[in-house]
């Protein structure tokens, strides 16, 4: 079964890059202006924001954990930035400084609320960050008085409007957040913890390290990657609005999904979450492009969420497998000891 | 509870006194302020906010009856206007001012308010009109804007400025929201009787990134639309940042709906060729004067149209 044995490789290897690339000549064929310079710009400024949150959310997802209060927060980090940014006391300069800070101080803060509740009274984390959901979305509101806030320097909006040889300058953004969440997860302390925490909380535990503390710090990473999130919706559209990011909690945990990530935890990657994104931004372009009406786009996004996951379980099983068919097989380690990095090894 | 037991017990000498007094109505009026519940659509809606804020004001200004303002969480959130409505009828207010999230679904706690003698006048989104008729409601007093005449309003200035012949978008509403129904009528109207060519319809939901994605993915496929209708200024905002990424603002007319405060900057700089003033702030508080004139014995029925206005940078000025 010599070709079977490729596709699993392939699976393995390539797995939802594969399937992004599938995606991208379907669509070049079907739909008419798709695979354009100008398209492929629109594309990588539309999923920047899903990018940078579902980066967030890898990091709680791996730990089994989950943050539905993402949608919110942002929207309140905006209205911090928003409220910052068009204070007429300040500078240009400082006020965009400080709104900045601003946001990804709010994220952060909203990153220590869900984690320290979650950790201190051990309460899931689902039902904390629906509370935090309804807290974030709440004071966005009340701060703001339900008003949009606009008008911000013309020197932040540009910055959203720029390009460097097609690919904009928000992206490049979010790409950054993405190489160097990749490197938190592969090559820190933290990174290598969250695996392993993910995998076998009971093990890290007895190996003498608190998983607490780095599922607070993983909180808190989340709600500051939000807080960058909203620095770059108000790049980009030049509003800061208390009802804005409603769902975009679900988009986030689909990117990440897509993108091959357990949701109960220990398993996935970066890299990953990008093409997930990736995957939800082609797709949405390309059906629009080719003409499809809005419900049953709708339907066709659910449906491929749905596909995703099913060839991600088909990708999991291939990688055992192939352990046993392919190669002299390395000696197998018990799979919640694999990861533990620098923590004692048994 | 013990305060309401209080409450209660202080309200007793007070109603033995009346008993005693009889007829003595003006010393009872003067007791007892007519309530008055306010049935809100989502309070985290900008125009909803703005319109609950002039009911307040009036409420103040006024100080002849007490205002009780229900909101709701998001638009959709039918559950809580008619536990909102259940809870006035419980209460017996004097009056209910209603502006419902689903044109059908409030009819019911409508006729019920009505069957306990209570005065109920619609607003902002009429009932619907099978609805009221089949529940022997037909002559239900609304007060409110003609959301189809107003984006007949902006579609037609659109039309004017393109002529015969322009290509256009339009960008809806919620799907199933009445408002967003009505004005995607009236921009089709306008479109029709303008000669305008409508390339695609599409939903944005009403918020600001779905337009601007949408809009802008738009623009690929059909890089030579000359208008866009945008059902509210939220998206308008979008739709304008879309046109600025592809160098096409100023060119490509957009309209919108609603004139909030954001979107005037827009007009005056010729980026937005027109919006729609409906009067929010004024709007509650005038179907609350109708509930008032209606219990003074006035007959009343049928709509009762609030103003429309078209707002171009001329008016801004």
């Amino acid at each position: 079964m010599r070709v079977k044995q490729i596709l699993y490789l392939l699976l393995r290897e390539a797995g939802i890059g594969l399937a992004l690339i599938l995606m991208v000549i379907a669509f070049s064929a079907a739909a008419p202006r798709f695979a354009s310079m100008a398209n492929v710009t629109n594309i990588l400024t539309q999923i920047s924001i899903n990018t940078v949150i579902s980066v967030g959310m890898t990091f709680v997802i791996l730990l089994g954990g989950i943050d539905l209060s993402v949608g919110s927060v942002l929207a309140l980090a905006t209205i911090v930035g928003g409220m910052i940014i068009t204070n007429e006391n300040l500078s240009p300069g400082t006020a965009i400084l400080l709104s900045v800070l601003g946001s990804a101080l709010t994220g952060c803060l909203c990153g220590v609320f869900n984690g320290v509740v979650c950790e201190r009274w051990k309460i899931h984390s689902f039902i904390v960050t629906l509370g935090m959901l309804n807290i974030a979305r709440g004071a966005a509101l009340q701060i703001s008085n339900s008003r949009t806030i606009s008008e911000f320097p013309d020197a932040f909006n540009d910055v959203g409007a720029a390009t460097i040889f097609g690919v904009p300058v928000i992206f490049l953004i979010a790409l950054a957040v993405v190489l160097a969440g990749r490197f938190i997860l592969a090559r820190t302390v933290f990174g290598r913890m969250i695996y392993a925490i993910g995998n076998n909380e009971e093990a890290v535990r007895l190996s003498g390290h608190d998983p607490s503390v780095y599922k607070v710090v993983a909180f808190i990473v989340c709600g500051g990657m939000v807080g960058v999130a909203a620095i770059i919706y108000m790049m980009r559209l030049n509003i800061a609005s208390p009802i804005l990011g409603v769902g975009f909690e679900l988009n986030a945990i689909a990117a990440v999904v897509i993108g091959g990530t357990s949701m109960s935890g220990g398993k996935g990657s970066m890299i990953g979450t990008l093409l997930g994104a990736s995957i939800m931004g082609v797709l949405n372009n390309g059906l629009l492009l080719l003409g499809m009406g809005d419900f049953a786009r709708q339907m066709v996004t659910g449906l491929i969420i749905v596909v995703a996951v099913i060839i991600d379980k088909y990708r999991a099983q291939a990688f055992l497998r192939s352990s046993y068919e392919l190669a002299p097989a390395p000696p197998r380690e018990e799979p919640h000891l694999r990861d533990t990095g620098p923590g004692p090894r048994v | 509870m013990n305060t309401k037991c209080r409450a209660s017990c202080a309200a007793l000498p007070i109603l033995a006194l009346l008993a005693v007094g009889g007829g003595g109505s003006s010393a009872r009026a003067e007791e007892k302020k007519p309530v008055v519940g306010l049935v809100m659509k989502s309070l985290a809606n900008e125009f909803f906010k703005s319109m609950e804020e002039g009911a307040r004001k009036f409420a103040a200004e006024d100080g002849t009856f007490t205002l009780v303002p229900v909101g709701m969480n998001s638009e959709t959130d039918i559950d809580t206007q008619i536990s909102a409505m259940e809870n006035f009828i419980t209460q017996k207010v004097d009056l209910i001012c209603v502006a419902p999230a689903d044109s059908v679904g409030l009819v019911a706690p409508v006729k019920k308010a009505i069957k306990a003698g209570i005065t109920v006048v619609n607003f902002d989104v009429k009932l619907d009109d099978k609805a009221l008729a089949k529940a022997g409601l037909k002559d239900l007093v609304f007060v409110g804007p003609d959301n189809r005449e107003g984006a007949y309003l902006a579609g037609n200035e659109l039309a004017k400025k393109l002529g015969k012949g322009g290509k256009v978008f339009i960008i809806e509403g919620n799907p199933g929201a009445d408002n967003a129904k009505m004005r995607k009528a009236g921009f089709e109207k306008a479109a029709k009787e303008g000669g305008l060519k409508v390339l695609v319809s599409r939903t944005a939901h009403w918020e600001t990134e779905e337009a601007n994605t949408l809009v802008t993915n738009l623009l690929t496929s059909h890089p030579d639309v000359q208008g866009i209708m945008a059902a509210n200024d939220s998206m308008a905002l979008g739709v304008v940042k879309a046109l600025d990424a592809a160098g096409k603002s100023g060119k490509v007319q957009v309209v919108g709906f609603d004139n909030i405060p954001a979107i005037q900057k827009l007009v005056k700089d010729g980026k937005v060729l027109a919006t729609i003033d409906q009067f929010g702030p004024e709007m509650a508080a005038n179907c609350i004067k109708t509930g008032f004139r209606m219990k003074k014995g006035e007959h009343l029925k049928g709509w009762l149209k609030t103003p429309v206005k078209l707002i171009t940078a001329t008016d801004l000025m």
